[in-house]
């Protein structure tokens, strides 16, 4: 019903390439691709997938690191009506065989056509999980059509899976839609503009930064991923490019930020700056203006389950005015929020409890509909919504704005008291010679956890533990202080998706502490 | 200035507890307690470390988080153990 009444983005895309076939649709590797060569990409890729008579009522795998073929291919899909699951190509290939045989895919594509030897293989480790018993083969039956309906799904994404398997993410072409359009009139993404793409292909950030433009008629100018931590090219395609979006991890700026502390270079083609998928330390964003001088900062608050839902525009940046602790930001128009406190009722004024949303964008569930249960909640006393538990905790200040308290999960217990890592990091992250932080929870015999803090300082700061514990004395509770904190400049380990990898961290004081270190 | 009872005092603590800091940027007076430096499981390693080096008896009535919340205090509960007579 609503495929035959919702246009696709191939639809869109199609239509851009009739009427600007010139534009570049693309840049890659320093190369622009027009709308026109883009589109006869997408003619091919849609022609082998015709040409493989795949079933309609099936969904397509797809795995692809981030190219303008992948991006064809996944343009044939939509224009073919398939659904397609586009997983992380980082995941070990077992993984991904479950994960494929999870949401019954007929066949899995990859940018070269659905004949290529690795496409081949992968297909054969789908049948390899789905010839396993139910028992052995964890997740891998098929769960395919969502318990919602198939109709109108087109992507599915997949949570970061930082437990277990990933979940997929159907989603509806209605929702993709709504959240493009949204996103090119709030960032003026339209026919001439640049927007630059971070992000890997697979994550939902794409919506925006590829998706909305190609519908929009802007130009991708893609990061390759290869290449996504190295700040002297990211400068170069952001600034050779005139970028005029950007939206990225806090990770990004950090890099652009050395670059400009080496060589001053700038980004005044930059509009809109939006930081996102993690806490932004003060010490880059007050940096921002300098590299911006022409933009608009924002943080944006998401999800796969939801996509974004709340955005906070940054307003006196370079009059000094910068937060420490990052408002999450205002509902998007038609985002409906909840404050949930502990007693399971709506949080009326101030307080903290977890935040709770519905969007118009959202998806209708966990293909795998047993995971649905906690996280999806249908609220009869609020007309019947369903809303998504974020497992994020909020605080609301008086004036309405929310703040980030951490994560459900990041609460642990120290010596019987419930303490998030997460504000123990925020505090060590306000010392201005900190660059970047994780806190972990040690299990201990005796305190059942105990705090450790691994820090990166700049360079040439003085900092040490005695001058960082003063520092978090006036700000954290006895409770809240690391047990040890241990102090480097080299960069912390980082997960694929440019966050602080706490468990690297965790697992690299386990290996020092059994080398007697 | 410094005498060796308070330096061995902090070397040990440093060693133990924050070993990329001089010792000698530990202040006699700093709050090891509310620095979080030594915590409940840390005060037993300084108490079998003082019964150790010093030759001392720490009394378990002797544990209250005052007697060792600075090095100052730490400094003195020694000085009191092993010279009874001159405490006080």
């Amino acid at each position: 019903m609503s495929q035959t009444t919702t246009r696709t983005i191939a639809d869109h895309f199609a239509e851009q390439a009739e009427r600007r076939p010139d534009a570049a649709a693309l840049i890659w590797d320093g190369e622009p691709i027009s709308y026109a060569e883009l589109l006869a990409l997408a003619d091919a890729a849609h022609a082998e997938i015709e040409g493989a008579r795949l079933p309609l009522d099936r969904p397509v795998g797809i795995r692809a690191k981030k190219s303008p073929e992948a991006i064809a291919l996944i343009i044939a899909c939509l224009r073919a009506g398939h659904a397609f699951l586009l997983p992380s190509i980082e995941l070990a290939s077992e993984t991904l065989a479950q994960l494929f045989a999870q949401a019954g895919t007929s066949q899995v594509l990859s940018p070269h056509g659905p004949r290529s030897e690795s496409a081949a293989s992968l297909r054969a480790l789908v049948d390899d999980a789905r010839a396993q018993p139910g028992e052995g083969g964890l997740g891998s039956q098929s769960e395919w059509p969502p318990a919602g309906g198939a109709e109108g799904v087109t992507f599915m994404l997949t949570t970061s899976g930082s437990t277990g398997l990933p979940k997929i993410v159907p989603l509806q072409n209605a929702g993709v839609d709504a959240f493009t359009d949204w996103a090119a009139a709030k960032f003026e993404i339209r026919p001439g503009t640049v927007v630059a793409n971070y992000a890997p292909l697979n994550f939902d950030l794409c919506l925006l930064d590829i998706w909305t433009t190609l519908k929009y008629g802007g130009t991708v100018a893609m990061v390759d991923q290869d290449r996504a931590t190295q700040g002297a090219y990211l400068a170069e395609l952001i600034g050779d490019n005139e970028v005029n979006v950007l939206q990225a991890v806090p990770m990004l700026y950090r890099l652009l930020i050395d670059v400009n502390r080496e060589d001053g270079r700038t980004f005044p083609s930059v509009r809109h700056a939006i930081t996102t998928g993690d806490k932004i330390p003060a010490s880059s964003l007050a940096e921002l203006p300098k590299l911006f001088p022409n933009a608009r900062f924002y943080n944006v608050y998401g999800c796969t389950e939801t996509n974004d839902s709340l955005v906070h525009e940054f307003l006196g940046l370079a009059e000094g005015n910068v937060p420490t602790n990052v408002p999450v930001g205002q509902p998007i128009p038609g985002v409906i929020v909840r404050v949930q406190s502990e007693d399971g009722t709506a949080l009326e004024g101030t307080g903290t409890g977890e935040f709770m949303v519905w969007t118009p964008f959202q998806t209708r569930g966990y293909l795998k509909s047993s995971l649905n249960e906690g996280k999806f909640v249908t609220l009869e006393d609020d007309d019947g919504r369903t809303y998504y538990k974020s497992g994020d905790i909020v605080r609301r200040h008086d004036d309405g704005t929310l703040t980030l308290e951490g994560r459900a999960d990041f609460y642990v217990k120290v010596r019987g008291v419930r303490v998030s890592t997460q504000v123990v990091e925020q505090a060590i992250q306000e010392h201005p010679a900190v660059i970047e932080v994780a806190v972990i929870a040690v299990p201990d015999e005796l305190a059942g956890a105990r705090l450790h803090a691994t820090v990166r300082r700049e360079a040439d700061a003085k900092l040490n533990s005695l001058q960082l514990r003063q520092h978090c004395s006036t700000r954290l509770a006895r409770t809240e202080m690391p047990s040890t904190i241990q102090i480097v400049t080299d960069p912390l380990p980082k997960t694929s998706t440019g966050k602080v990898d706490r468990k690297a961290v965790a697992a690299e004081l386990e290996r020092s502490r059994a080398n007697g270190g | 200035m410094a005498d060796e009872t308070t330096t061995k005092i902090k070397t040990f603590i440093v060693e133990e507890f924050m070993p990329d800091v001089p010792v000698e940027d530990l202040e006699d007076d700093y709050d090891l307690l509310t620095g979080g430096v030594v915590d409940s499981l840390g005060l037993l390693k300084v108490v079998a470390w003082l019964e150790d080096e010093f030759d001392i008896g720490v009394d378990d009535s002797d544990l209250g988080p005052d007697s060792f919340r600075t090095v100052a205090a730490i400094k003195a509960y020694v000085d009191q153990a092993r010279d009874p007579a001159h405490a006080e």
